[in-house]
């Protein structure tokens, strides 16, 4: 691959940085006390309809909780099959 | 395969890139329903060139069944041969947007699913980069980067934003620019030699008035 063409590339692309980032954001910050992890409505409400004003702190916190992480991914995944399956 | 007309639209060939030829009736009908697939297929591929060749591969296989549907001299039993080009190019658009979803989720699951230790390099750089993207991130671009990581295509994401699928890439790409940019000013500064610091601040004081002591000597 030319230079020009791999400077151009999005890691959001790039396949080995998604694979990475995911299973890096699934296992590094277990919480087992679950400290500070919002209940599962509101991680619904913001896979759905994501708001900034109600869903910031939210989404800060599944930069640093894995199992919130993991479960707004199931939750993400649930509603693309929703989403295929209605079309 | 697709030319380039001498404004750079890409125009169809009576050929496909197998070199399939398309029978001229098919090629009228593909004609006819070209600018409305350019927009559709532009739409979810990107590349236009890429989308007159699947038309002009849909084309093809369009006049081989009805070569080998309708004996010869008959007339074609098709009778709107443009909408049934036209359906023919969408289906075949949404397989191959289908299969791109696909391969993308699986190449994910196969990354996330790979040993760690591949390269330990590679992987502290990257570990870095996501957290540097993830703290300065704006919501918008996190929920993208959210997304993202779930195997969403660009135009699912594009969508909940309002915007379409390339715009939504190219909005993320330029976040992921714009961070490493910042990145690397502050990694400039960090490395700056003690020496030049020192300079810099220097240039912050009034200058020394070296001209008073020489003339204290001479007098």
């Amino acid at each position: 691959m030319s230079k020009r063409k791999q400077q151009q590339l999005n890691d959001f692309d790039d396949p080995e940085f998604l694979g990475f980032a995911k299973s890096y954001l699934s296992e590094a910050f277990p919480n087992p006390q679950r400290i500070g992890c919002p209940p599962d409505s509101q991680l619904q409400q913001m896979a759905e309809h994501p708001v900034e004003a109600r869903d910031a702190e939210i989404s800060d916190h599944l930069t640093r909780c894995s199992p919130c992480f993991n479960r707004y991914m199931e939750m993400l995944a649930n509603l693309r099959r929703g989403k295929a399956a209605g079309q | 395969m697709a030319d380039d007309d001498s404004a750079g639209v890409p125009r169809l060939n009576s050929l496909d890139r197998h070199g399939r030829q398309i029978a001229p009736e098919v090629f009228a009908a593909a004609e006819t329903v070209f600018s409305r697939a350019l927009r559709h297929g532009t739409k979810l591929l990107g590349d236009p060139a890429v989308v007159v060749n699947i038309l002009e591969e849909v084309a093809a296989t369009v006049s081989q069944r009805l070569l080998h549907s309708d004996p010869p001299g008959e007339a074609t039993t098709t009778r709107n041969l443009a909408g049934y080009v036209f359906r023919a190019f969408v289906r075949h658009i949404n397989r191959l947007k289908n299969k791109e979803h696909a391969l993308l989720h699986a190449a994910i699951a196969r990354n996330a699913a790979a040993p760690k230790s591949a390269d330990p390099s590679r992987q502290f750089e990257m570990q870095i980069l996501l957290r540097e993207y993830l703290a300065r991130f704006s919501f918008a671009e996190k929920d993208m980067c959210w997304r993202r990581l779930e195997g969403y295509a660009w135009d699912e994401i594009g969508k909940l934003q309002g915007l379409s699928g390339h715009a939504a890439r190219e909005r993320l790409r330029s976040a992921v620019k714009r961070v490493k940019a910042e990145l690397a000013e502050e990694k400039g500064k960090k490395s700056l030699p003690s020496g030049a610091q020192a300079g810099q601040n220097e240039e912050l004081k009034p200058a020394p008035r070296t001209d008073v002591k020489k003339k204290a000597t001479t007098a």
